[in-house]
């Protein structure tokens, strides 16, 4: 599953970054790295995007992007 | 290189107050860079060491802000020079390209790098990308009072040692700490057995590989190998860093394949990623060590904050309510002022003005240039400097404060509906205040898609120079719903901007919208000082861009208007006779007369000149041979004086009295009465409102046109907006109108 799956509240351990380039670089830059616990935060009013918990602060980033980011749940 | 000006302008202002004592001061020079991650209250701490010394310029060849600052410390002349914040050395981002360019051209004779203490871990991913560049390193370990109220327990020592950096906690918005910070800098360039960056250990992997293709650079490039730290370079060159081999030269000769590829094998992932897995492998691992904190966390007030801020519901009403708010308390706030700015120019200053060259036996064309030219223009720049300054304090404290971020995110959805990114919505606000910071602003999109994209749009944003002209006809037509009218223009700037994003992302800007990753900070009340400082230099961007500018503009505009010399009516004079060739085009609009299309053709040029033009065109006409008796010196002076007085009071009232709404021109200003009866003999409420919303959407004005010009590096942006916007502000003044006449609003 994907990141992008995970309700609010729920948690998950990051498996794989699917995504390249520069997303990619960005993404590991702000801590999002696999192996590291990713805990969904928020939604935005409209939907999207979501925020997300990871290193101890908080991050954005849309739910196409999160797809891109493969998590094994954790209760 | 690129200081070599600045310190030029630090020389000059010596002499105002500064400590430095001696001119040619045999005090040796040290350079010292700051850098941090974005919100880690850099900015505070730089103002709080350096204030109102801080000199902004840009970096070479770019438009990303520049500060530097000198001053002497304890005997050392101290060049502070702050780099943008970022959160990485990777070579993504125009401001993480500059700081890395910086620090590894330049080379600073110290690093500060300010550390938020509250979010160690991801913070201190940079400063390990720091120590790569080998070059001393003082950590300000900032907001430190945050993380002890938190209950974080950081063993600075510890860090200290792993690291081989001097740590000291700081908190900028309390001045704590700064001078341990300045003297651990003094002293790590007066000792040299002052500890020394470590090198830390990536892991025997990364390290063997990179001791290979060390030893490659050192025989293909001896004199590179010399000048840059050659650890740093290999993994520049193992992750395929292109800026580096471009800039550096390094053709693909060397044989370092070999020594990546293993690398990739073993870990299966490229090396970039391997990278940065190993230097957040540093960081984490430092955070276990030093940091200690309590197990049970509370509810902090940043997650109560958002609860309501980002809330399902309340979220977007939430924002608009912001909004509103701000508007109106700009505007509140800064009407009094800017009616007294008006009333001073027009009244006492003028009068001086006529005075003095009244002494010297000016020509009368002489005396008109100046006051008519001269001081009229200085006026029309004075009238809303307070409206400026007003909005970028609110701004500046949206952005210090936090809430930016949450606004886009609330926003981005809708912003991306329309093929923008969330954070597009930050140089969108600024546009309401300038749209010429707002167009450099949109260098924060890191995609030049957006960033196109956005800058097309900004102009939509009613800015501050087009304030002056509603406010003119809201009180002139609309007096007792002058509220309400000013703020459907605004609604009218964005909801057109809406549709011409559908209409770009559809045609000009089809294909993948790039990324929206972006941190969302705590809260933090920013520093009150960081906040003045802040809003002074963007004001100040302004004055000095209207001073100059706009200035000129108005005597050129005084020249073609009273040129060929010896005109007796305005409508011979050179821009009467190309408002007259324009008029019929505006005829649908309901306006086809010369005078307003002399006033927009003027305001092309900045657009509150619209209003400074109609004043000139007919006021003079319609006050001709009324002659005023002119008070004394004195009298001008005590009027002055008391006038400001009662501004303060009324600005100090209308804060108070924001939530219960207020009438924008309750009462009118005596001096622009003149303009406002003869626009009502000219303008119906309904050609009025067509009117203001023409000067709203036509073209943007020249600054603006400079600005996209040294944005993209090209005119063709300023050729589409310049385009679309005239069809567009037609199109819309035409349906106004004609849509009015049909349902008998009169005209």
């Amino acid at each position: 599953m994907n990141l992008a799956m995970l309700k609010v509240g729920e948690k998950g351990k990051i498996t794989r970054i699917g995504s390249l380039g520069p997303l990619k670089r960005r993404l590991m830059d702000m801590g999002v790295l696999v192996g590291e616990e990713i805990g969904v935060k928020k939604v935005a009013p409209l939907g999207d995007p979501i925020e997300v918990t990871i290193k101890n602060y908080n991050l954005s980033l849309r739910k196409k992007e999160a797809e891109g980011i493969d998590v094994e749940e954790v209760e | 290189m690129s200081s070599q000006m600045t310190d030029d302008r630090v020389q000059t202002e010596k002499g105002a107050g500064f400590q430095l004592q001696t001119p040619n001061s045999a005090l040796r020079t040290i350079t010292i860079a700051v850098a941090g991650n974005p919100n880690s209250g850099k900015s505070t701490l730089i103002n709080a060491i350096a204030g109102t010394r801080l000199q902004v310029g840009n970096w070479p060849g770019v438009t990303v802000e520049k500060k530097e600052a000198m001053f002497e410390y304890e005997g050392t002349r101290i060049k502070l020079v702050d780099l943008p914040g970022v959160y990485s050395l990777s070579p993504y981002t125009q401001e993480e390209i500059i700081t890395r360019d910086y620090l590894v051209h330049e080379r600073p004779d110290v690093i500060i790098d300010v550390v938020d203490a509250t979010n160690l871990e991801r913070n201190l991913y940079l400063t390990v990308q720091l120590l790569e560049l080998e070059l001393p390193v003082v950590m300000a370990l900032n907001i430190f009072d945050e993380a002890e109220k938190k209950g974080h327990k950081i063993d600075t020592k510890a860090m200290e040692e792993t690291l081989g950096v001097k740590v000291v906690p700081t908190t900028a918005t309390r001045k704590n700490g700064l001078h341990d910070l300045l003297k651990a800098v003094v002293n790590i360039v007066d000792s040299p057995s002052s500890p020394y960056p470590k090198k830390l250990n990536y892991g025997e992997d990364i390290e063997s590989a990179t001791r290979t293709v060390g030893k490659q650079i050192q025989s293909a490039y001896p004199s590179l190998a010399e000048k840059y730290p050659l650890r740093w370079l290999s993994f520049k060159l193992m992750e395929q860093d292109e800026h580096v081999q471009r800039e550096l030269l390094i053709s693909g000769d060397l044989q370092i394949e070999d020594a990546v590829q293993h690398l990739k094998k073993a870990h299966e992932e490229d090396v970039e990623s391997i990278m940065a897995d190993a230097r957040y492998a540093q960081a984490a691992g430092l955070t276990r060590e030093v940091l200690k904190r309590p197990e049970l966390r509370k509810m902090e007030i940043t997650e109560k904050i958002d609860r309501l801020a980002l809330n399902r519901f309340l979220g977007i009403p939430l924002f608009l309510a912001a909004m509103w708010f701000v508007f109106k308390l700009t505007f509140d706030v800064s009407k009094p002022l800017a009616d007294w700015m008006n009333a001073a120019t027009t009244g006492p200053f003028k009068r001086w003005a006529e005075a003095l060259v009244g002494l010297v036996h000016a020509p009368a064309w002489m005396s008109s240039l100046v006051t008519d030219g001269v001081i009229a223009g200085v006026g029309s720049v004075l009238v809303f400097v307070p409206v400026i300054f007003a909005m970028m304090f609110f701004i500046t404290f949206l952005e210090g404060s936090g809430y930016m971020a949450r606004a886009a995110f609330v926003m981005d959805r809708a912003m991306h509906a329309i093929g923008l990114h969330g954070k597009s919505f930050i140089p969108m606000l600024l546009g309401f205040g300038c749209n010429v910071p707002a167009i450099y602003a949109t260098r924060t999109l890191e995609n030049p898609r957006d960033k196109a994209l956005t800058a097309l749009l900004v102009p939509l944003m009613s800015c501050g120079a087009r304030l002056p002209v509603y406010v003119v006809f809201i009180g002139a037509f609309f007096p007792s719903h002058a509220g309400m009218v000013l703020w459907s223009l605004y609604v009218m700037g964005i909801a057109l901007a809406i549709v011409m994003g559908l209409i770009f992302k559809r045609t000009l800007f089809r294909g993948e919208a790039p990324m929206f990753i972006m941190e969302l900070p705590p809260y933090r009340m920013p520093s009150f000082k960081s906040l003045m400082i802040h809003t002074w230099e963007k004001g100040k961007h302004f004055l000095i861009k209207a001073g100059t500018y706009i200035l000129a503009v108005s005597i050129l505009v005084w020249f073609l208007l009273n040129l060929p010399w010896g005109v007796e009516n305005k409508k011979d004079s050179y821009l009467g006779q190309v408002g007259q060739a324009a008029a019929p085009m505006l005829k649908p609009l309901g306006f086809g007369n010369w005078e307003a299309a002399s006033s927009l053709m003027a305001g092309v040029i900045a657009k509150e000149i619209v209003v400074g033009t109609m004043g000139e065109i007919y006021v003079k006409k319609s006050e001709e041979g009324k002659k005023e008796q002119q008070p004394a010196f004195t009298d001008d002076l005590k009027e002055l004086g008391t006038s400001f007085a009662s501004a303060v009071r009324d600005s100090t009232k209308n804060v108070l009295s924001t939530v219960a709404i207020t009438s924008l021109s309750a009462e009118q200003d005596e001096k622009r009465a003149g303009l406002k009866t003869a626009l009502q003999g000219v303008f119906t409420p309904l050609t009025a409102y067509a009117f203001i919303t023409f000067v709203l959407l036509y073209m943007p004005c020249v600054v603006v046109a400079i600005a996209m010009r040294q944005e993209f590096g090209t005119w063709k942006w300023f050729g589409i907006a310049f385009a679309y916007q005239t069809a567009l502000a037609w199109l819309a003044a035409f349906v106004i109108y004609q849509g009015g006449r049909l349902l008998g609003i009169g005209g």
